[in-house]
């Protein structure tokens, strides 16, 4: 009704707006007249810019990540307890992927948050690299979501994280048997499971044959002159020695 | 709303004793408690401390939360931000040293203020800015005065409507709307005089 007479928009009425006017509160007649009031009034304008600006520079900080002991430290002090989950115990593997999963081993703690999420996404991002430099296409990777946000989503409520918790527990089981195939297939007639699964990258391969044949050059570069000091001495000893005998019988 | 109810529902376990119920809470709400403790106080010691009294705080009184007054959220709002004025009114948080003037004089990277706050965008680079303009803001935030500062924290971090942020602050809607204008204008004029000082 009032908005029928735009101008009648005072100061004080567009300062009383401001907040929701930047928040897109505003619609319809209202937000005409207070579009119409900016228009008129240099300071007002002035006062919708700089409002604007605060907004966006608070919008632009970030959540910031809780200490990682918070939950633990709450807890004891509240109800004196561990979260139930302290009580998982990561199942033992072998070979490097004992070490991929110490690393993992502080998300499944009681205090995990997104940002052991985050490393445990670099775990994983580490995984997935040394298998597709492996020559392994894992599908499965495509399935989790390894985004900081993605990860931070998850892990806002604990039943959500168990149920990732068994989820990445069966991938790491899945990445350590399919490893195990990959050393099957790579090497079946060495009976060697305890060694680590050859590399497949041709370059390094070739690069190693070459270092063996070079040692293997060189060896056999040695061994003649080797042999043949003895093997050619010999003779001539004999030689010496005869003259040697031949010319005392003579003298 | 659903979660309203299920939030509710894990009141009246936690309240019933049930520990598997509170640590759903605290798993639910540290972040967003830390978070506010952490922009108002401006210290991430003390912004875990005060969060570790305000659940010991919610722990005891937790009895005393009612479901037809206001939201749970609304409610640890309500208890982080009386502690916060408690802490405030003893002077334990009033220490603020570090000076935004002189903060852009340390940086040798050659960029001007705005370049730093201006950047969202992808990239180590843009993220290092980002991350300078981050400092930037949660300084200036800090010289904005405790009531100018809850309430642009409550309303911009924490997506708070005014509605609840008046329940939270005890002040008529009226008051809240003013306040956030004049917390988000200060800080931007906060930004821009260093700006100015600075190119
Ligand atoms: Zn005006």
């Amino acid at each position: 009704m009032r908005s029928e007479n735009q101008s009648e928009m005072q100061c004080v009425e567009c300062e009383g707006l401001l907040a929701e006017a930047i928040d897109g509160g505003l619609h319809g007649t209202t937000l005409a007249a207070f579009e119409a009031h900016q228009q008129s009034c240099p300071a007002c304008r002035t006062m919708v810019e700089e409002a604007t600006a605060g907004l966006h520079w608070l919008k632009g900080l970030d959540e910031v990540e809780p200490p990682r002991h918070l939950v633990h430290n709450i807890l004891a002090q509240t109800i004196g307890a561990l979260p139930s989950e302290h009580a998982v115990v990561s199942p033992r593997g072998e070979g490097w992927l004992d070490k991929v999963k110490g690393r993992l081993a502080p998300i499944f703690a009681p205090v995990a948050t997104p940002r052991f999420a985050m490393s445990f996404g670099m775990a994983f991002f580490s995984i997935t690299l040394l298998l597709s430099i492996a020559g392994l296409h894992l599908s499965d990777l495509r399935r989790l979501d390894l985004s900081s946000k993605g990860i931070a989503k998850t892990y806002s409520s604990t039943q959500a994280r168990v149920i990732r918790y068994y989820d990445n527990l069966r991938l790491v089981y899945e990445i350590e048997s399919r490893v195990r195939d990959l050393r099957r297939v790579a090497a079946p007639e060495k009976q060697q499971p305890e060694e680590p699964a050859p590399k497949t990258q041709p370059k390094s391969d070739n690069q190693q044959d070459k270092n063996r044949t070079n040692q293997n050059y060189s060896r056999d570069a040695n061994q003649p002159e080797l042999a043949a000091s003895p093997a050619g001495n010999e003779p001539g000893m004999k030689d010496l020695t005869n003259q040697a005998r031949l010319n005392r019988r003579i003298a | 709303m659903d979660d309203i109810q299920a939030v509710n529902a894990l009141v009246r376990r936690c309240v019933t004793g049930d520990a598997a119920a509170w640590q759903e809470i605290v798993q639910q709400y540290h972040r967003r408690i830390y978070n506010l403790c952490y922009r108002f106080s401006g210290s991430p010691d003390d912004a875990a401390d005060l969060t570790q009294e305000v659940f010991i705080k919610m722990y005891r009184t937790l009895s005393t939360f009612d479901t037809t007054r206001a939201s749970f959220m609304t409610w640890v709002t309500t208890v982080t931000r009386n502690l916060l004025v408690d802490h405030f009114r003893k002077g334990k948080y009033d220490r603020i040293t570090d000076s935004l003037e002189a903060t852009p004089g340390n940086q040798d990277d050659g960029l001007s203020l705005a370049e730093k706050l201006e950047d969202h965008s992808a990239g180590p680079e843009a993220r290092m800015r980002s991350q300078e303009a981050q400092k930037l803001v949660h300084q200036a935030l800090r010289k904005l005065s405790p009531e100018l500062r809850e309430a642009v924290i409550l309303r911009d971090l924490q997506d708070m409507d005014y509605k609840d942020i008046a329940l939270v602050l005890k002040v008529p809607e009226g008051t809240v709307k003013s306040r956030i204008n004049r917390g988000r204008t200060e800080l931007a004029r906060l930004l821009q005089r260093s700006y100015r000082q600075v190119s």
